[in-house]
């Protein structure tokens, strides 16, 4: 193919050309798909993509006017050999519309495929089925084909789907996963807010009405009152201390424990949406970050085909990601010249050293914080306004502190990836550590009723973090975009995505937090969280200009509901081990218990009547038998990541071998297509370097075109042959060693031994000549 | 409530299936084409065919026969003024792959095709055959060194220096071809793209 000798520059030569390229490499893939490797059948999605790809190559042969039915014709051809495609069961039928479904051609195609199936399916059997079986198989028919129209019905009723996409379409899809990541919180807090008022708040609302309980200070709503939680608001059905301990007087035969009510559904909720969020944290993990680590890093590949987000629907926008698209190929390239400096161990060490001092100093900042709220907290004077003062601080300190630590991230030296990551990191555990500490400070106070009062406190920062969200940064934004306006030398508003996923996160610890103590919360936050969807839809369209860097959306999401799972876990953690502990003697729906864990204990599992198993409970949950399962839990951690950083190490050597074995396919597919062609192909000698090899000269000088394959010029041989070959063959078919120990004995043109001009056309007679030579040395 | 309207058009729709009339086909074997994409667990189909009449309503009737449903073709000119095509620098290269004739002229049933594939449900493998035939512009199932200038061109619109784009070329055979013949076949490219976390949430358009 190589020496056809074609004009390169001219149209017609191009097109030639290409042709002839096509066309040989439609027939090398053709044989590549025909190679053992592409035939086995251990995958059938792999096996139909061959076939696909068979397809697709037969496609260039064939007209594009009756090539449908053709076309449909190779395909069914193809999956008539599967017979476990060809049964008449319903199993096969729905492998076969999984097939078709997973075929890679259109829709006309896929009509004539579909037609010709079944009709030689029904072609193929053979015997009546019974009525019995017919029935049944219908049967499972109607119900798939149900389940199916439910599915599309669902999948059709989105909640807010076209105001998300129009966010999307102006500014990209990262944009948009915080609106579904605060869609997903809306209906987790809403799935809440369900089983919390169905079975909590309602049945003591009943009660309420049957006993007719008033209470017994009724004072005015003020509106400090309001923003407090106290007064009025202090026992209503908002707070723990209003719920009833004991029986439900509400009339009817069943008998409704309030107690074994609160405690149950409070657990059993956290629980399943605890599970529900480990599962899709593993699972969204799994699929970003597992999927694209191991091996080579493939930062420019991924760029290139990735890179354009096919969302982006205005022109403001497509220019906005265009831009973006090339500082970061710019940034790439300078990042791989940088690469290439090495950089000195001296600055590296320099560099952790800073690093680490700043983590420090960020750490002795939260830490100095939450010294303070202890003492400001210790600090109980009985001032009307104290514990507003605190949790006005407590809002305060947690929606100017991201800002400081974004300033604070700059001055290391983190890749702007790690440095959000650690921006959000360092941020949540802030919030964390004040919730707990808030927690902690309330459960260890020998204040009445003190659920009562952490619900309220719980309470106010839902209220004023509600403030700040809806009035306080909207304006902020409308502000800024009023000044952009006005001097575009400044720098626009732009959606800050971390900003705004970290109050949402925190926003969730709190309810998390909440839900335990003051049951309505919940309700409140699904109403606040809706508004919120609103206000930042307005804010983001009308104020905000798209951004200039483009996000991983994929990663940063996974990081988002990891935090968010461990808020739940730490809420958890700490209400679990307060409970355990201690005692809800006060007020609240476990008086009746002198440990709340005994509602479990003794309420559930009458413990007190079986000696035995109290006891074995008991040992289970000492410290010891615990501290070592944790030990056993850590080791097996270890293994495990022990075990996968071999198994990338091994994905590093497979990958290696592919790309030998390919190169060695191409080799030998060229050297196939040159011995068909009439070339022998020479086994290069080790003392003849250089890109003129033994190959090139020997086709030049000795190779004569209408030469065929055995009748060598022996005139023309160069005087840099230091060998005298006498058939390219042998050495083809010989491994080295023997090549060398021939080439050792040949003397020059004299040598009649080896006279070629014997060697006429029989290659064994070569051979037989060649082994009795070597055998006499 | 426009998702109410959507859920009764799809039921209603759906009874329309048994009519003979719209399906123009043989009882016994329902060839119906909306029954089929709606067996095939995609609800968009209505939205999609207010898509495509928007384009051109005088060419496309408001209630299409099956046999229309591949004959009538929409220019390409018209189809690339879509406002989810409009700003894709590869919007023509897109047409071009998923018309029934290379020319990018769509009739329903391409668009429909091109719909679901760009669609969420469409399986990651289908996506990566079709995004695979679109970088490769010059059609020859590779995607060789000029597809991916061309491609780092459109991407940038047009900003790159030529010496950048050469060095990013070279950076992605280096990463990609993994048989090292300095293009990348399928193969290679499905490897790319299986590894990177965000490919299925680039290609992705909402109708």
């Amino acid at each position: 193919m190589d020496d056809i000798d074609i004009d390169p520059n001219g149209e017609a030569g191009v097109g030639v050309r290409r042709s002839l390229t096509q066309s040989s490499n439609t027939a090398r893939q053709l044989a590549v798909s025909f190679m053992p490797s592409r035939q086995l059948p251990y995958s059938t999605m792999r096996q139909r993509r061959c076939n696909s790809e068979r397809n697709a190559l037969l496609e260039e042969y064939s007209d594009a006017t009756d090539s449908a039915d053709r076309q449909a014709d190779i395909i069914v051809r193809d999956m008539e050999l599967d017979d476990r495609l060809m049964k008449n069961s319903p199993v096969s039928e729905e492998r076969r519309r999984e097939a078709l479904r997973e075929l890679p051609r259109g829709l006309t195609i896929k009509r004539h495929v579909r037609a010709k199936l079944s009709a030689s399916v029904s072609l193929r059997s053979k015997r009546p089925i019974s009525f019995w079986k017919r029935l049944k198989y219908r049967t499972s028919f109607a119900i798939k084909k149900l389940r199916d129209r439910l599915l599309n019905l669902v999948f059709s009723v989105e909640l807010w789907y076209r105001s998300i996409r129009t966010i999307e379409g102006h500014f990209g899809s990262a944009v948009g996963t915080y609106f579904y990541f605060l869609r997903a919180l809306f209906i987790m807090n809403v799935f809440l807010m369900l089983m919390v008022v169905a079975f909590v708040v309602i049945p003591q609302s009943l009660h309420d009405g049957h006993t007719n309980t008033t209470s017994a200070v009724r004072e005015e709503g003020r509106f400090l009152d309001f923003i407090s939680g106290k007064g009025m608001l202090e026992h209503s059905l908002l707070f723990y201390g209003h719920y009833h301990s004991g029986e439900i007087a509400a009339g009817g035969p069943l008998s409704y424990d309030m107690s074994f009510a609160y405690f149950f559904t409070m657990l059993s909720v956290c629980m399943v949406i605890f599970i529900i969020l480990c599962y899709r944290t593993a699972d969204s993990y799994r699929r970003n970050f597992i999927g694209a680590g191991g091996g080579a890093r493939l930062v420019f590949a991924s760029k290139v085909f990735c890179g354009w987000d096919c969302g982006v629907v205005s022109a403001r926008a497509a220019a906005s990601h265009a831009a973006g698209l090339y500082l970061e190929f710019k940034e790439l390239l300078n990042e791989q010249d940088k690469n290439q400096v090495l950089m000195s161990s001296c600055g590296k060490l320099c560099r952790y050293l800073i690093n680490a001092a700043v983590t420090t100093a960020v750490l002795a900042v939260i830490l100095g914080l939450q010294y303070g709220l202890w003492k400001l907290l210790e600090l109980e004077s009985h001032a009307a306004h104290w514990e507003l003062a605190v949790s006005i601080t407590v809002a305060l300190m947690v929606s100017l502190c991201p800002l400081v630590f974004d300033s604070v991230v700059r001055m290391e030296y983190y890749n702007p990836r790690t440095a959000l990551y650690v921006t959000l990191g360092r941020t949540w555990l802030l919030d964390m550590s004040t919730l707990v500490l808030l927690f902690y400070f309330w459960a260890n106070s020998a204040k009445h009723c003190w659920e009562t009062r952490f619900g309220q406190e719980m309470y106010r920062l839902v209220l004023l973090d509600a403030f700040i969200s809806l009035f306080v940064l909207p304006a902020i934004e409308f502000g800024r975009a009023f000044i952009y306006n006005l001097n575009y030398k400044t720098s626009p508003p732009e959606f800050n995505i971390a900003y705004n996923s970290l109050t949402l996160i925190y926003n969730q610890a709190v309810v998390w937090f909440g839900v335990m103590f003051s049951p309505l919360l919940v309700a409140a936050v699904a109403v606040k969280l809706l508004l919120l969807f609103y206000v930042k839809k307005e804010c983001t369209m009308r104020a905000c200009q798209p951004a200039r860097k483009v996000w991983r959306a994929a990663q940063t999401q996974t990081v988002l509901y990891m935090l968010v799972t461990l808020s739940l876990f730490v809420t958890l953690f700490a209400v679990g081990s307060i409970f355990m502990r201690m005692s809800s003697q006060q007020c609240g729906p476990l008086q009746q218990y002198s440990r709340v864990v005994q509602v479990v204990t003794e309420g559930l599992l009458h413990l007190h009547q079986h000696p035995y198993a109290s006891a074995a409970l008991g040992f289970v949950t000492r410290p010891g038998v615990i501290g070592f399962l944790l030990t056993f839990l850590s080791v097996f951690v270890y293994y495990t990541r022990a075990r996968a950083v071999a198994q990338a190490s091994m994905v590093d050597i497979l990958q290696r071998m592919v790309s030998l074995q390919a190169k060695d396919k191409e080799f030998l597919l060229g050297a196939i297509t040159k011995v068909s062609n009439g070339e022998w192909l020479y086994s290069p000698k080790e003392d003849d370097e250089g890109p003129d090899s033994h190959t090139w000269k020997y086709l030049r000088e000795v190779r004569k075109p209408s030469n065929s394959g055995f009748h060598f010029d022996a005139s023309r041989l160069s005087h840099s042959f230091v060998d005298r070959p006498q058939s390219y063959v042998k050495e083809n078919r010989s491994n080295s060693y023997y090549a060398e120990r021939s080439k050792s004995q040949d003397d020059g043109d004299t040598d009649s031994s080896f006279s070629w001009k014997d060697s006429s056309n029989c290659l064994n007679r070569k051979g037989d000549e060649n082994d009795h030579n070597l055998s006499q040395v | 409530m426009y998702q109410v309207s959507c859920v009764i058009l799809i039921i209603l729709c759906h009874t329309e299936a048994l009519n003979p009339e719209l399906c123009q086909a043989k009882p016994r074997e329902k060839h119906c084409l909306i029954e089929w994409m709606a067996r095939h667990r995609w609800p968009h189909t209505i939205r999609v065919f207010k898509r495509f009449r928007e384009v051109n309503p005088e060419l496309v009737p408001k209630r299409m026969t099956e046999n229309q449903a591949h004959t009538i073709a929409v220019p390409v000119e018209e189809i690339e003024k879509l406002p989810e095509l409009k700003e894709n620098p590869f919007k023509r290269r897109i047409c071009q792959v998923f018309s029934h004739d290379g020319s990018g002229n769509l009739t329903f049933e391409d668009f429909l095709d091109m719909m679901s594939v760009f669609s969420e449900a469409a399986p990651r493998d289908i996506k990566a055959w079709y995004a695979f035939r679109i970088y490769d512009l010059d059609d020859d199932m590779y995607i060789g060194r000029e597809d991916l200038l061309e491609a780092t061109r459109l991407l940038t619109k047009g900003e790159l220096h030529p010496q950048e784009r050469d060095d990013i070329v070279a950076s992605v055979l280096d990463e990609a071809d993994v048989d090292g013949d300095g293009r990348l076949s399928f193969m290679d490219f499905e490897h790319v793209v299986v590894r990177a976390p965000d490919f299925l949430s680039t290609f992705h358009i909402r109708v």
